[in-house]
């Protein structure tokens, strides 16, 4: 402890300054640590002329006569129309028609590959978790710990095998088989190791006592694991599910190289597209970003509990 | 959340007759619940491995792959691209690991005064960490677009980066101190370990904090009474206790940042020249590119053996961190 109780009228503590001091860095930290997306915000709702200034402004709302007054403001969302290329038709529901393919195709792809992989993380982990959790085996601790050093395995050095493989899959001609069946394994087996552990660490925390009762009530002990314990493992499922499904959604490299079809493509390869594409109109290439970013921005400031439960649990033991 | 509900009385004498039965013979169960996950590993890990083994020794011909013993590990160690490379991934992790490690630890620690606001600062800061790199790579490009970027202004003078028209992401590299070795790096190369920092900030200062949290306020508090002022504290009480913690940050950093190859695609594509090209990006543009799969193979194994290090050091390191504990 630092200084005796401050009365009212005395000087600041020594505590109470380093309290502001240090909120003053934090908001100093936030401000860097945003400016690059406030000013993507800012860009994307420029107009053309106002993206290409030389030199470059802040806000569009100078004037002939004024540096900023903001009646004069060009706000614009001629970057949004350009990703989203709207057109009226009469036979589309709502008068108009989208036919930029970052929404039509590359998010719709994206949403996916997000969710069945998603699903199929939270599926096999969960049932894998549960038995590493609950049971001793032989080779338990080997097999454990071959799934933890799996877990660094990065993807891209498997990718080239990956790729390779892919090939050979197409080539065989196997009926209902497409690339996105190949990504969507890839990405579960990608993402799968680490989910592994920290679906175990959920259940670890879920008292057996409760599976133990169900038990001796007669349910077998795959209706104790799907009608007690996974109800009870819920949250930690959700948490796995969402920062799966964020991975999958920003993953760009396995998309972009495993999928031959630019149709089946992801949005991250849409998005890398649209660079090669505008290079000089930095407000189309905001716009893409905040559309494709966005969701993933709104689904973390509403789940970030979540988030932050599996990073600590899955980082502790990776 | 933990949710605790009032287990039913129990009728002892069914419960031991249950557990014994189930004693006597194998249980299957967890063999079969753990199989899909195995298979799905070994097809989608494993085998992929092995089979980099087997490209790495082969070569693509016009006939089909022929053995060619270890020559694609000759020559990739004989091209100057592939040397020139490992320098440019030799400067990106050493700025980007350390940056990262000293920023997040000082935002953790100022984290860590657990005032009122704390909770909205860890979210805003996290934002970053939830944009994929690729959309890093574009926030940031767009920030120094030659003449039109916001920063550009700042960036093009003259007298930064020499003639006219050029900007952080065209200026090329300035001529090397070290024979060989890419050092100083571009302007475009610096940049990139600036974008790369900005993103993997908020992982490392989240995985910090957890580690600050569970050092308990008496010690601190004893080592001031002791007379030890803040700087001290930290030196020699804080980062000793959080050290496990740092080395695992350390090691994952590494690991991410050898293999993260998306930023790299949206910020520079390895310009100017090859200034930005990391051994990831090489790897692309040796087998994607060049079509020589062969060879990429060569080199993403020995890619791959860094990594296979870095994890058994993570894994020594925690397991030493639980042993402690």
């Amino acid at each position: 402890m630092t200084t005796a109780a401050s009365g009212p009228n005395r000087a600041p503590t020594r505590k109470q300054r380093e309290g502001f001091l240090a909120n003053a860095a934090l908001t100093l930290i936030v401000f860097f640590a945003l400016l690059p997306i406030v000013t993507t915000i800012l860009i994307s709702f420029k107009r053309e002329e106002d993206v290409t200034r030389k030199p470059p402004v802040i806000f569009p709302c100078d004037t002939a006569t004024s540096g900023f007054d903001i009646t004069a403001c060009r706000w614009s969302t001629e970057g949004y129309e350009r990703v989203i290329l709207a057109q009226p038709s009469e036979s589309a529901p709502f008068g108009f028609q989208i036919r930029g393919r970052m929404l039509t195709t590359y998010l719709p792809n994206t949403v996916l590959y997000a969710s069945v992989t998603g699903l199929l993380v939270v599926l096999l982990a969960s049932l894998s978790g549960y038995a590493f959790s609950r049971y001793q085996f032989r080779g338990k601790m080997l097999l454990m710990t071959g799934i933890l050093a799996i877990t660094g395995v990065p993807l891209l050095t498997n990718l080239l095998a990956l790729y390779q493989m892919g090939i050979t899959i197409r080539k065989s001609g196997i009926p209902i088989y497409d690339d996105r069946i190949f990504l969507m394994l890839t990405y579960t087996g990608f993402f799968l190791p680490l989910s592994v552990w920290i679906a175990k660490g959920f259940f670890d925390a879920i008292p057996r006592e409760l599976e133990e009762a169900a038990l001796i009530d007669g349910l077998s002990p795959l209706g104790s694991l799907f009608r007690i314990t996974l109800p009870l493992a819920m949250p930690g499922m959700l948490s796995i599910f969402l920062l799966t499904f964020v991975n999958v959604w920003n993953e760009f490299i396995a998309g972009y190289l495993l999928v031959s079809k630019n149709e089946l493509k992801p949005a991250m390869f849409g998005m890398y597209d649209f660079l090669g594409q505008n290079i000089i109109n930095a407000q189309v290439i905001a716009a893409a970003s905040i559309i494709i970013a966005l969701p993933m921005v709104v689904v973390f400031l509403l789940a970030r509990r979540s988030f932050f439960r599996a990073m600590v649990e899955g980082a502790i033991k990776g | 959340m933990e949710q605790t509900v009032p287990a039913p009385l129990r009728d002892d004498s069914s419960a031991s007759t249950r557990t014994k039965r189930k004693r006597r013979r194998i249980d299957w169960l967890p063999f079969w619940l753990i199989l899909p996950t195995v298979l799905v590993l070994l097809a989608i890990q494993v085998y992929p491995v092995f089979y980099t083994l087997v490209l790495s020794v082969q070569e693509r011909k016009p006939s089909g792959w022929v053995y060619v013993g270890l020559r694609n590990f000759e020559r990739l160690f004989n091209a100057s691209a592939v040397r020139e490379s490992v320098g440019h991934t030799l400067i990106f992790l050493v700025g980007y690991v350390v940056l990262t490690l000293t920023l997040g630890f000082i935002i953790a620690l100022l984290l860590n005064r657990k005032s009122r606001l704390s909770g909205a600062y860890i979210t805003l800061l996290f934002i970053p960490w939830i944009l994929a790199d690729i959309i890093a790579g574009a926030v940031f490009r767009l920030l120094v677009l030659p003449d039109y970027g916001l920063f550009s202004g700042i960036l093009q003078q003259p007298g930064i980066f020499g003639p006219n028209g050029l900007s952080v992401l065209t200026a090329p590299a300035p001529k090397p101190w070290f024979g060989e070795f890419p050092f100083p790096p571009s302007p475009a190369l610096i940049y990139l370990i600036l974008a790369s920092v900005w993103r993997a900030l908020p992982f490392v200062t989240i995985l910090l904090l957890a580690a600050l949290q569970t050092v308990s306020n008496e010690v601190i508090e004893s080592s001031r009474i002791d007379g030890a002022n803040a700087l001290q504290t930290i030196r020699h009480i804080t980062i000793p206790l959080i050290l496990p913690t740092m080395v695992v940050a350390l090691f994952s950093l590494t690991l991410g940042g050898m293999n993260g190859v998306g930023m790299v695609f949206a910020l520079t594509a390895g310009g100017p020249g090859n200034s930005t090209e990391v051994l990831s990006y090489l790897l692309y543009s040796i087998g994607w590119s060049a079509l020589d799969f062969g060879r990429a193979a060569a080199l993403a194994l020995m890619i791959a053996v860094v990594n296979l290090l870095l994890i058994a050091g993570t894994m020594r390191v925690t397991r030493l961190q639980q042993r402690s504990e």
